[in-house]
């Protein structure tokens, strides 16, 4: 065996390690969903595949289904809450609405502003970068406080309208500064051309750089919408009777005990949307679209 | 078409002054070359005229129309630049229909146009690939394509050939030069490279630190430089240039260095003691073996350090009293570096600039 196929062998399994060490929490937790309640909960061993899979969880957690008529005996061991307490419908559909929304806002608002800042050469525009930049550096939960009451008294709070902006407002930082570094790779000569082709600055935008950055534009959105998927704390505090999928979870751990099988039910499903979202980007999450436009 | 006209044109950015009161005329039609080198000012000149720099002073006039204010997309203007900045999403074809699309051409006109465009270019085979499916050399021609489809007033090129390799440029000059003898639309084209420069233009401009050194056709320029920077800067290799001090002996006047003597034309102005910079271009030397085929009594010996044959000439570089000279000799003589060598300048063809100012004398 000489020296390269030991390197090829030990890269291979590194990557192989690396891999599993970031897949087996989300494998146990997939197929903690499908386990029955005495697989959960078996005090003698650890149970990994010796066991008749159940789709119970799936069905009471995102199909509405009622606890009661479940094959488990999880309500037994956890006590019953209300019928409908682990229903998580609605928390999907409020994720849904707020994560998609926000992405949207934070997404346009952000393009604009980083094309301005990429593009147009005004007063104060670095040192307006680092004001932006700066937002980021208190983390949200030294903000909680007065956003909870500046949303009360805007009576915002509580309303997807409010989740909505409170996500924008934390995601247009990170989204305005990854997508500056997407139009600063754009060549300005591009633009250039194109105004002397006749384009007015929007068309500039809208019908040659845009285009040109689509892969960042893509990147960015991902990033938005998994950090407004799993966003916990303002939705948390900021909320009462609409609930996401991160905050309804939480409830799924009573004072009795966490249900697991419904928690990793609902868990597991709330993967599928970023998931199936990202495999539709993933193309353009590639660097690389603006090659050709100038000499490389 | 149009011509440009330039007037006490000026440029700052806060108070760097980087063009100092402009004056240039480019005729209708003609083919004019900013020469000169890195920070000389010559792409912000041409920026300006395209409108993509504002205007701190001075004027300029498309015929007789003052277009300081005019936007660049309302300038009818082409522009082709070092980078090609092609859209890179758009095809070849797109690429070069994009302005017409603004307009709301016609797709009957848009396709006629893109189709003339790419037959005169040679990318009929291209027109529905991606630029960065194209060599260097055709995304070059396909920024050409975008430019000439638009049928403009005047042609404006920013170091168009700079990213292509020597083969590639050669034969792109070539094609520029024949384009534009095609259309005869009105070009400025700015170079850092002056071969470009004299085998392309009709005049040449030579720009140094934001002011016009000099302009005119190439072989003006090349013959008659007015001061030791554009003899300096045009030709390759440079000129010889030799600083000494006009002197005396037995009636007969010579430009001198220590004990070395050259020989000075007789309708110059000269006094003597006066310093002046004694320049001969690289070709106007003869060079000789043997000291007795050459004017023994103007002939100088030197030392061969290195000889490069190229083909059809042979550039020799020597040293001469310490200065380090290049000769250029279309003979087939044998050299090796440390021979002794014979040169002598022709001296009808040697330029003398003052000492001071440096001017042509």
């Amino acid at each position: 065996m000489n020296s390269e196929a030991i390197k090829n062998g030990a890269r291979y399994f590194i990557a192989i390690a690396i891999v599993a060490v970031f897949v087996f929490p989300i494998a146990w937790f997939a197929l903690t969903s499908i386990k029955p309640v005495s697989a959960v909960f078996n005090k003698d061993r650890v149970v990994v595949f010796d066991f008749k899979p159940t789709f119970d969880n799936y069905r009471v957690t995102i199909l509405g289904g009622r606890k009661s008529d479940t094959n488990s005996s999880s309500s037994i061991l956890m006590g019953t809450s209300g019928e409908g307490a682990y229903d998580g419908r609605g928390a999907i559909a409020s994720s849904l609405i707020i994560a998609v929304c926000s992405t949207i806002l934070a997404t346009t608002i952000s393009l604009l502003a980083a094309y301005a800042l990429s593009r147009l050469n005004f007063r104060g525009s670095q040192g307006y970068m680092h004001w932006i930049l700066s937002q980021r550096f208190l983390p949200p939960i030294a903000i909680i406080i007065p956003l909870v009451f500046i949303f009360r008294d805007l009576g915002l709070r509580d309303t997807h309208f409010g989740i909505i902006i409170a996500h924008t407002l934390i995601n247009i930082p990170i989204a305005l500064l990854i997508l500056k570094s997407f139009f600063d790779d754009v060549p300005k000569e591009v633009d250039q051309a194109a105004m002397i082709d006749g384009a007015t600055r929007f068309q500039c935008f809208y019908m040659v750089v845009l285009p040109m950055v689509k892969g960042g534009v893509a990147a960015t959105a991902v990033l938005c919408f998994i950090f407004s998927w799993t966003e916990f704390l303002l939705s948390l505090f900021l909320t009462n009777s609409i609930r996401t999928i991160p905050v309804k979870i939480t409830t799924f751990v009573t004072s009795t005990g966490s249900e697991w099988g419904y928690i990793s039910a609902l868990g597991t499903a709330a993967i599928i949307p970023g998931f199936i979202f990202i495999l539709l980007v993933q193309k353009h999450l590639v660097r690389g679209l603006t090659m050709g436009a100038i000499k490389d | 078409m149009a011509s440009v006209k330039i007037s006490n044109l000026e440029k700052a950015y806060g108070a760097i002054k980087v063009l100092h009161q402009l004056d240039l005329d480019v005729e209708e039609g003609k083919f004019v070359v900013l020469l000169g080198p890195s920070g000389c000012g010559k792409s912000t000149l041409l920026r300006m005229i395209a409108g993509l720099e504002s205007v701190t002073g001075g004027d300029i006039y498309f015929d007789d129309k003052r277009v300081n204010d005019v936007h660049a997309k309302d300038r009818n203007i082409a522009m082709v630049f070092q980078n090609y900045a092609l859209y890179a999403h758009m095809s070849v074809r797109k690429n070069m229909a994009f302005s017409m699309r603004l307009n709301k051409t016609d797709k009957k006109t848009m396709d006629e146009k893109v189709n003339w465009a790419s037959s005169i270019l040679g990318l009929d085979d291209y027109l529905d690939r991606l630029p960065k499916e194209l060599s260097g050399g055709q995304r070059q021609r396909v920024a050409m394509g975008r430019a000439i489809v638009r049928d403009p007033e005047v042609f404006l090129f920013d170091e168009p050939l700079s990213n292509l390799d020597a083969k590639l440029r050669v034969q792109m000059r070539t094609e520029i030069k024949d384009l534009h003898q095609r259309l005869k639309t009105t070009t400025v084209y700015v170079t850092h490279d002056q071969i470009e420069a004299m085998t392309m233009a009709d005049e040449v401009v030579v720009m140094r630190d934001g002011i016009i050194e000099q302009s005119g056709t190439p072989m003006k320029i090349y013959d008659k430089p007015n001061n030791l920077f554009v003899a300096q800067f045009i030709g390759s290799p440079t000129m010889n240039i030799i600083k000494c001090q006009v002197t005396e002996e037995n009636g007969t006047r010579y430009a001198a260095l220590d004990k070395l003597r050259l020989p000075l034309p007789d309708d110059r102005d000269l006094q003597v003691g006066q310093a002046l910079y004694y320049g001969v271009r690289p070709e106007h030397f003869k060079i000789s073996k043997a000291a007795h085929d050459i004017n023994a009594s103007s002939s100088l010996t030197g030392i061969i350090k290195v000889v490069e044959p190229t083909g059809p000439e042979t550039h020799v570089y020597l040293t001469l009293a310490d200065e380090n000279l290049c000769a250029i000799t279309r003979e087939r003589i044998e050299m090796k570096p440390g021979d002794e060598i014979h040169l002598q300048p022709d001296v009808s063809h040697v330029h003398l600039f003052d000492g001071e100012t440096k001017n042509a004398i």
